[in-house]
């Protein structure tokens, strides 16, 4: 807990930072805040937070904490040129950026659904502005009425269906939830249909099928910047909140969901990367592609005592951020995939890590990504084999997106202007390809 | 250490070299590690095993004989590559020399690893430098058929990736002596679905008949020394894989279930290869059709799990990469002195260009398995332990010596001896000339001494136990 008081203190005093309009304060205030979070995290053993009784971490979970506050941070420093470029709202999106990280902590770990349901909103609401910053483009507004729309849409059935599990159960505490449904009352139809309302908020939050519409348009209208936060963090605190509330609550109704959750698994994937396969603009095919990467997150749910998801996730997030900051770099406002033909010509090290991205996201070894599969599916296949089967078919239709997208940016070009990147950019590159590239100490 | 690691120093060297040294350093550094593993080989005891562990959980690498025979022709593949390609621009770019030795290291660590994972991480490690090599230097106006080619493989790897988690957690074992000890009959069917997914890895990269449908493209369109790496190692590994990890360890249900399937689609390859070489009027297209059929043969010998066949089918794995090399090394230098591979375009090149001729010829034959070779020993003992075991297949399979002759004298007759069209060509070069001869010199020592590589190899094989 004493993490997410060290982000909100520190975003807000961005925010009054953020009134000198000089960037480079903010961006120090806030990396400060998020690597003070993660110490926190990593050292809370000796301290008992003050709202334990509401949120009581489970031990394991502090890494949770430290990958979202790295990720944050990557994020933030891939899309500084873009914040820094209104000198005037710098502090107030990086103060935007740092609660809704506090929303995204609090819903990754909830023992509490009143907790939990608070916790999404404090991450959504943020989100929702700052998919809207490009105050000059119709479409950035679009996005942002859009997933406002959506969104709220999808909380209040999420409300609603833990209204229902309290009507069931008379509980918002999760323990005492799985007690009383371990009784049987989870045969009840409130309770049934409790948790299928959780689950649709759910598949929304993470954007899987068959609620991922808002996706592709939103992803579209929002900046890169806001893009490499939205599809990594929400995503994580998503699916380890959905690994919590399932995997906790709903412990003795699985035979009763993992059907659904197979077929969401399924749809998700097939749908997520055949689509992408024709996509010609970066940002859509990134939101196609995180619809299919929802769908293989999804198979933590599997095994509910061991989801290896951490090293998945971490890979996904890492391979996105790299992706989008070199979409940033090189593309303009189009966002067409033909700026990508030939970039890695233009500037090594936007070369390496392209290919270790890609490589990394299509799951070839020695990569993150490899790994990250490989554990997922370690403790997933036993559970549901022909999902894994049926998975597995789908990630050959993914690796042709993601090869196809490295085979355009691999090509000589016939003239080669380098890229110039500025030295955040650099430093998140070779921060995503080092971790892409550390995960062969898992070998 | 050195052994398995050095090509990786060398890979990672290779970025940061001067251009005007690259293709010496190539050259020297893959000598360098031929030597190295020589000097192993000869200190090598064949009844043991030579641990290497770095203090890693999932990979661990244990050289067995047959390990060190696979090791020794990966490094003779690479260093011949280098050679034969030294007169090309391709090994003066760094990307190739960098690429290529990451190749070799993912091949060392495939015909050196003894845990399962470790197996499947640099069997799919290697796909990563094929691919940019074969995009990079290869003449693929479309991504397409190079896709086709990554996007099958994968599709292999994958299933045999969920067939490695499968085994894992069915014995709780990783390591290949470990994995050989324990038992899979109580899996009962399971074991045949694991093994499928190991078969379908190995039939796309062998490749075996219904998956074979990317081979002519990819070889076609490849530049030379993508081919060779190609033919002559890379698709090793998945023969390595049959004979060292998936017949032992599963010997019993599941290779009882597969023997015969297999054996078809592999005799089905022998015939179908080498009826349609002798239709193509490419030479690329020509060879990559007649490796199927000379694969499609090994592959079904090595489904009967006999221990003597399985000795001689190492025999004629060496004896195939060797040939494929000079093949493929042969049909490259036509096309880079005269521009086409089309054998129509072709005549006469004898005359103006013997020493070529001469040992073009030389490989040919050895190609068609004439005494003395190590093709004969190989494919008569092949196809004598296909007809021990039915006489039907047996018969077909022998049709790959008379049909070889068809394809391999018509690709060989036409360019040498047909009527004049190409005026001149450029003799061989010493680089060229080294590599056909040190290919001739090995195939026909091992044709007359052939129990030199058996006598070797047989420590490792295991004993079958019926």
């Amino acid at each position: 807990m004493d993490s997410i008081v060290i982000l909100f203190i520190s975003g807000l005093l961005g925010l009054f930072v953020g009134m000198q309009k000089k960037p480079l304060f903010s961006i120090i205030i806030a990396s400060l805040g998020l690597i003070g979070a993660g110490v926190a995290a990593y050292f809370k053993g000796s301290y008992v937070s003050p709202f334990a009784s509401y949120a009581a971490f489970i031990p394991t979970q502090g890494l949770v904490i430290i990958l979202l506050c790295a990720v944050t941070l990557l994020a933030m420093l891939g899309g500084y040129k873009r914040y820094k470029s209104d000198d005037e709202h710098t502090g107030d999106y990086f103060a935007l950026i740092l609660f809704s990280l506090c929303g995204a902590i609090i819903m990754a770990q909830p023992n509490d659904l009143m907790l939990f349901f608070i916790g999404l909103e404090i991450l959504s609401i943020p989100i929702y502005v700052l998919v809207g910053i490009e105050k000059g483009s119709s479409r950035s507004a679009e996005a942002a009425v859009k997933y406002f729309f959506t969104g709220s849409f999808a909380s209040a059935i999420l409300l609603f269906g833990i209204g229902l599990l309290y009507g069931a159960t008379g509980s918002f505490q999760i323990i005492e939830i799985q007690s009383n449904l371990a009784i049987g009352i989870w045969q009840s139809p409130m309770a049934i249909i409790g948790s299928l309302f959780l689950l649709a908020g759910f598949t929304f939050k993470i954007g899987a099928v068959p609620f991922h519409f808002w996706g592709p348009d939103v992803y579209d209208g929002a900046s890169n910047a806001v893009l490499m936060y939205m599809s990594t963090v929400v995503k994580i605190a998503g699916i380890y909140a959905i690994i919590n509330v399932f995997g906790q609550v709903f412990r003795d109704s699985y035979a009763f969901w993992i059907d659904l959750i197979c077929i969401i698994i399924v749809l998700s994937m097939f749908y997520g990367y055949i689509t992408a396969w024709k996509q010609t603009s970066f940002r859509r095919l990134i939101a196609y592609s995180s619809i299919a990467n929802a769908g293989l997150m999804l198979f933590a749910l599997a095994d509910i005592h061991n989801s290896n998801i951490f090293l998945f996730v971490t890979a996904y997030a890492l391979s996105t951020i790299a992706m989008v900051v070199v979409n940033t770099a090189v593309n303009d406002d189009t966002d067409s995939l033909a700026n990508w033909e030939g970039i890695a010509w233009r500037n090594p090290l936007v070369g390496v890590a392209l290919v270790l991205a890609l490589f990394s996201l299509a799951g070839i070894p020695p990569l993150a990504g490899f790994f990250g599969k490989f554990s997922l599916l370690w403790s997933a296949a036993p559970h549901v084999p022909y999902t894994a089967i049926l998975a597995l078919i789908a990630s050959v239709i993914g690796a042709f997106v993601y090869l196809r997208l490295m085979i355009s940016a691999l090509k000589k070009p016939k003239v080669t202007l380098p890229i110039h990147l500025s030295f955040e950019q650099v430093l998140v590159l070779v921060l995503t390809s080092l971790a892409t590239l550390g995960a062969l100490y898992f070998i | 250490m050195a052994l398995i690691l050095l090509p990786l120093v060398f890979s990672l060297v290779a970025w940061f070299i001067p251009s005007n040294i690259t293709r010496i350093f190539g050259l020297i550094a893959s000598a360098i590690t031929l030597v190295v593993s020589s000097v192993a080989v000869y200190f090598f005891e064949p009844s043991e095993h030579l641990l290497i562990d770095f203090g890693l959980r999932f990979v661990r690498f244990s050289i067995d004989s047959l390990g060190f025979t696979m090791l020794l022709l990966t490094n003779a593949v690479i260093f011949l590559v280098f050679l034969g390609n030294f007169k090309r621009s391709i090994t003066n770019e760094k990307r190739f020399t960098a690429l290529a030795f990451l190749m070799q290291f993912g091949l060392l660590g495939v015909f050196t690893t003894n845990t399962i994972l470790g197996f499947y991480i640099f069997w799919e490690l290697t796909l990563l430098p094929i691919f940019l090599i074969l995009y990079w230097f290869g003449s693929f106006d479309k991504p397409r058929a190079l896709l086709q080619f990554f996007l099958y493989t994968l599709l292999g790897s994958l299933a045999m990736l969920l067939s490695v988690i499968g085994l894992m957690h069915a014995t709780n074992q990783q390591t290949y002596e470990a994995l050989l000890a324990a038992d899979l009959s109580s899996l009962g069917n399971t074991s045949i679905f694991l093994m499928g997914g190991f078969l379908l890895a190995f039939a796309v990269k062998i490749p075996l008949f219904p998956f074979h449908t990317w081979q002519a493209e990819t070889y076609t369109k490849a530049p030379t020394a993508g081919t060779m790496l190609l033919s002559a190692i890379m698709l090793k590994m998945a023969l390595f894989g049959l004979l060292k990890w998936v017949l032992p360890i599963f010997d019993g249900v599941a290779t009882d279930f597969w023997r015969w399937p297999i054996i078809t689609l592999g005799i089905i390859g022998v015939v179908y290869g080498a009826v349609v070489a002798i239709r193509q009027q490419d030479l690329k297209t020509l060879f990559a059709y007649a490796s199927l059929s000379h694969l499609g043969l090994i592959a079904a010998a090595l489904m009967l799990n006999n221990f003597d066949t399985n000795q001689i089918a190492v025999v004629q794995i060496v004896n195939h990469s060797i040939v494929s090399i000079g093949l493929f090394l042969a049909a490259g230098i036509i096309e880079q002195r005269l521009g086409t591979r089309e054998l129509g375009q072709l005549g006469g090149i004898a005359k103006v260009a013997p020493r070529f001729a001469f040992w073009f010829a030389v490989l040919t034959f050895v190609s068609l398995s004439v005494p003395f070779t190590a093709g004969f020993i190989g494919e008569f003992f092949l196809i004598k332990a296909l007809f021990s075991a039915n006489a039907l297949t047996g018969f077909l399979a022998s049709t790959t010596l008379v049909l070889g002759a068809v394809y391999m004298l018509k690709a060989y007759q036409a360019p040498m001896f047909g009527p004049t069209i190409n005026a001149t060509f450029e003799d061989l070069h010493w680089s060229e000339i080294a590599v056909f001869a040190i290919l001739s010199i090995a195939a026909i020592y091992l044709g007359l001494a052939p129990q030199c590589l058996t006598d070797f190899v047989a420590h490792s094989l295991p004993q079958p136990t019926h």
